[in-house]
């Protein structure tokens, strides 16, 4: 196991690197030129413009820009935002709340994604199994923009249930909404994949089995039908919180919560490489880890994968 | 089952926690709400630190316009009254002039606002090796020159036109007559700056200290700005109420929202998509009156049978004008927060006239607009495709599309517009002069003077890259109006110069005038003494509830 982890580790370099590169050359390639758009419509000091760029490496070529900000990085030194602040530090504001949010939709999407998954799967064909269906496919298939406003609209301006938006240092009840909105399309893909797996589980061999041997209906379920059903419910979750992390732009956005993705927007917006990359090198290792953790979880749930 | 009960029980307390905690979250939030004085405001993250030299755009001009106080200020219809001056007086012909401060005037951190306080300031800004990003503004005074030239400098050499005299007293000598000057230095790049500033600009910038109306409490990056006010200051303004917090806004859509809601005070501005309801949504206050900034599109100068000072291209130019249903669009797509325009100002220009000679070009006749392009045709045939350029973030589409089918429809030629997608491209190709077609172009002023759009936008002096004549306009009588209005005795003699010297442009159309860009925003319900001002902003001190 301590082979396997350290093995993992060491791939994770490559990985990092590359990713960087890549966004740094994408954030390169974005047209127009950062420095001449903090001008606006009003003449450009070609000189001031000059010294602003020189001042960034902007002057720089590309690779000599990415090798300096790769030397930077290894010293745990971001650079500084046109703002004049350190990169690791607005991250540093930032990533508590987007971990705060992505948690809460975690948890919304596991919990509230594996019960009905359940219920669904034992109790295939009846009523509340239709209509468990039907709101997970309206769930995936209505973009969360979609889904942010209309919430936004009704349960905050019209019944007033909930606060419009979060804003400055959210509460849980703050973050209620947006965690709910992020964590709504893979809650919805969790029902189905749980429901799946418990209806096609309940049908195997060994369930009969452990069912002929005399063993009561809630062991076989919790015992032998639902630690197998959720080997990939597990997997997908352990994904999902990568991805949440990384997709609550579009949440962070509608409901003003000042997290990573409210960064990233705003970072992509001026042309601020160095933010954008850092971001995005955070995000790469959260991935990375999460996809660690996943594959160590196999291991628990699975003995077979233990030992092969 | 009992560990089940265990389970249950502890998610239960853990929930509970949670509640807890965003009750007492929710505590200190309506003890803000109890102090009623302090409003909350949209605003966007300052692009740079909070220097009023380094300030150019409205996330940070929102604040610094309340922490500084320049020689003068404007009041909300842009007529100028002195703030720290006593008194600016010019020569004859605006090349000097001697500045007399009011006495006893103090930065919030309780130092003394001196002649020193300004000038060395400005000679601060004006230094490239400081790279600020409004030191063009100092461009008249003399000496700037030298302080241009980046290799050379270490970036605390001084303007050679500017000399104190004493504590209260500095002149300033122009490299050329500049009749503007007294109402140039209420722009917020001419504010003045405590000694403390020069010795960490960029921690200064975080922390600003001005003689403002009101003092920072605290700048919490992409959240928030607390202003409070400042019991230092004594100028012209008086505030009504005992703060402004501005709240940091990516999307338009959620502050307008969050207006609706009852979370945000007043917002400056509306949503595209909630242009059609604002004024009637009864969870609401709106404004909604003709405003500062202008929009139109440039033809560049040189455009194949768009050529400035040819008779084919004033004909051409006049039937494209005359061509375009403003009303119609203004109504329709703008939903009313736009103006008819009638000159290359706007209505909240000191000196704006809706007399001017050859303001019927900027009205749509369909009739007169074909006879012009068949003229046109008569001297030279045009099978040209004729395109529109512009920037698709900044939410045009609609008007441009509009636009574009208004002339089409009227000339029977074939137009289109050419959508870029990013603000950022589409200024790259302005600059590069690599549009082939017209452009939009916008102008949003600095200070309340007609020199301000008029010079920059159209003066020779202003082209190929050395200002925003972007269209590369050129015209030898307009330019000698320009300098005749620079060197001009007063305010009043100058604004004359500039009506005149707009009938040209009604004429030449350099650029093609759409619509004056209404000041438009919300507030909630409660809010008293929404009033939008000459810069299309709400006057943040005369709110409260």
């Amino acid at each position: 196991m301590g082979k396997y982890l350290l093995r993992r580790i060491l791939q994770m370099i490559p990985v990092v690197l590359g990713t960087t590169l890549l966004v740094y050359a994408l954030v390169f390639a974005l047209p127009g030129d950062p420095v001449k758009a903090m001008f606006g419509d009003k003449p450009v000091n070609a000189a001031v413009a000059a010294q602003i760029r020189a001042e960034y490496n902007l002057d720089k070529p590309f690779i000599i820009q990415y090798l300096l900000f790769l030397k930077n990085a290894l010293t745990l030194n971001f650079g500084n935002t046109f703002a004049g602040q350190p990169v690791i530090s607005e991250i540093g504001r930032a990533f508590p709340v987007t971990i705060k949010l992505a948690l809460m939709a975690f948890v919304f999407e596991a919990v509230f994604g594996v019960v009905f998954g359940i219920i669904s799967g034992l109790k295939k064909g009846k009523w509340y199994d239709s209509v468990i269906l039907i709101v997970s496919l309206l769930l995936i298939s209505v973009p969360t923009f979609v889904t942010g406003f209309l919430a936004q609209y009704f349960l905050g301006v019209k019944w007033r249930l909930l606060p419009v938006t979060a804003g400055n240092d959210p509460g849980f009840l703050d973050l209620l909404m947006p965690a709910v909105v992020l964590g709504s399309v893979s809650m919805a893909y969790i029902i189905r994949l749980t429901r799946s797996e418990v209806s096609s589980n309940i049908a195997e061999d060994y369930v009969r089995t452990a069912r002929a041997k005399g063993m009561s209906n809630r062991s076989v379920i919790v015992r032998h039908v639902l630690r197998n059903s959720l080997i990939p419910v597990v997997t997908y979750l352990g994904q999902d919180l990568g991805a949440l992390m990384s997709g609550a732009m579009i949440s962070e956005t509608i409901f003003n919560v000042h997290g990573i993705g409210f960064l990233t927007y705003q970072s992509i917006l001026k042309g601020e490489s160095n933010m954008v990359v850092s971001i995005v090198t955070l995000l790469t290792l959260i991935f990375v880890v999460c996809n660690l953790i996943v594959d160590m979880l196999y291991a628990a749930l699975d003995p077979r994968i233990r030992y092969a | 089952m009992k560990r089940r009960l265990l389970a249950v029980s502890a998610v239960l307390c853990s929930m509970g926690m949670l509640l807890a905690g965003c009750g007492s979250n929710g505590g200190s939030d309506s003890g803000q709400k109890d102090s009623k004085s302090v409003i909350t405001a949209f605003d966007t993250e300052p692009q740079n630190p909070l220097i009023p030299g380094n300030t150019n755009e409205s996330g940070g001009n929102r604040p610094d316009s309340l922490i500084f106080a320049g020689l003068v200020s404007f009041d909300a219809k842009g007529k100028a009254s002195n703030e720290v001056a006593q008194s600016i007086e010019g020569n004859a012909n605006s090349t000097q002039y001697t500045v007399k401060l009011k006495p006893g005037w103090k930065f919030s951190d309780g130092t003394p606002v001196t002649s020193k306080s300004f000038t060395k300031a400005w000679s601060y800004v004006a230094n490239v090796k400081n790279a600020q990003k409004c030191s063009s503004f100092f461009s008249t005074i003399q000496g700037y020159d030298d302080l241009q030239k980046a290799g050379r400098l270490k970036g605390d050499e001084q303007l050679a036109g500017l000399k104190d005299v004493d504590d209260t007293t500095f002149t300033v000598t122009m490299s050329k007559p500049d009749a503007t000057f007294p109402i140039k230095v209420g722009y917020l790049a001419f504010a003045p700056l405590p000694e403390s500033f020069y010795k960490d600009p960029k921690a200064f910038g975080n922390a600003p200290v001005g003689n403002g109306p009101y003092k920072l409490e605290s700048w919490n990056h992409n959240t928030e700005i607390r202003l409070v006010r400042n019991n230092l200051y004594k100028g012209n303004v008086k505030p009504k109420n005992d703060g402004v917090t501005f709240k940091i806004y990516t999307k338009v859509d959620s502050a307008y929202a969050d207006v609706q809601g009852g979370n945000l005070d007043v917002l400056d501005t509306v949503p595209t998509a909630d242009a059609k309801n604002f004024q009637t949504d009864a969870n609401l206050q709106a404004y909604n009156q003709p405003g500062s900034v202008i929009q139109m599109f440039t033809i560049p100068s040189n455009l194949p049978h768009f050529v400035s000072g040819t008779e084919e291209g004033t004909l051409r130019r006049q039937a494209i004008s005359k061509a375009i249903d403003r009303k119609g669009i203004i109504k329709k797509v703008l939903n009313g927060t736009g103006t008819q325009p009638v000159d290359f100002t706007s209505p909240k220009t000191p000196g704006f006239s809706k007399d001017l000679k050859g303001k019927d070009n900027l009205v749509y006749n369909a009739a007169q607009a074909k006879e012009l392009w068949a003229k046109a045709d008569a001297i030279s045939k045009d099978n040209d495709k004729f395109t529109i350029s512009y920037n698709t973030d900044g939410g045009y589409k609609a008007i441009y599309d509009a636009m574009i089918n208004s002339i089409k429809n009227t000339l029977g030629i074939d137009a289109s517009a050419d959508p870029m997608p990013t603000f950022q491209e589409f200024r790259n190709a302005v600059d590069k002069r690599s549009i082939k077609g017209g452009f939009r172009s916008g102008w949003q002023p600095d200070y309340p003077s007609a020199e301000n759009y008029l010079f920059q936008e159209y003066d020779s002096a202003a082209a190929h890259g050395n200002g925003s004549n972007d269209g590369d306009y050129s015209n030898q009588k307009f330019d000698a109006l320009m300098d005749q209005a620079y060197a001009a005795p007063s305010t009043d003699a100058a604004n004359a110069i500039y009506s005149q010297s707009q009938e040209i442009l009604l004429n030449d159309l350099p650029a093609i005038p759409m619509y004056y860009d209404n000041a438009h925003g919300v507030a909630s319900k409660s809010l008293k003494g929404l009033v939008a001002d000459w810069e299309n902003m709400p006057v943040y001190s005369q709110l409260h509830k």
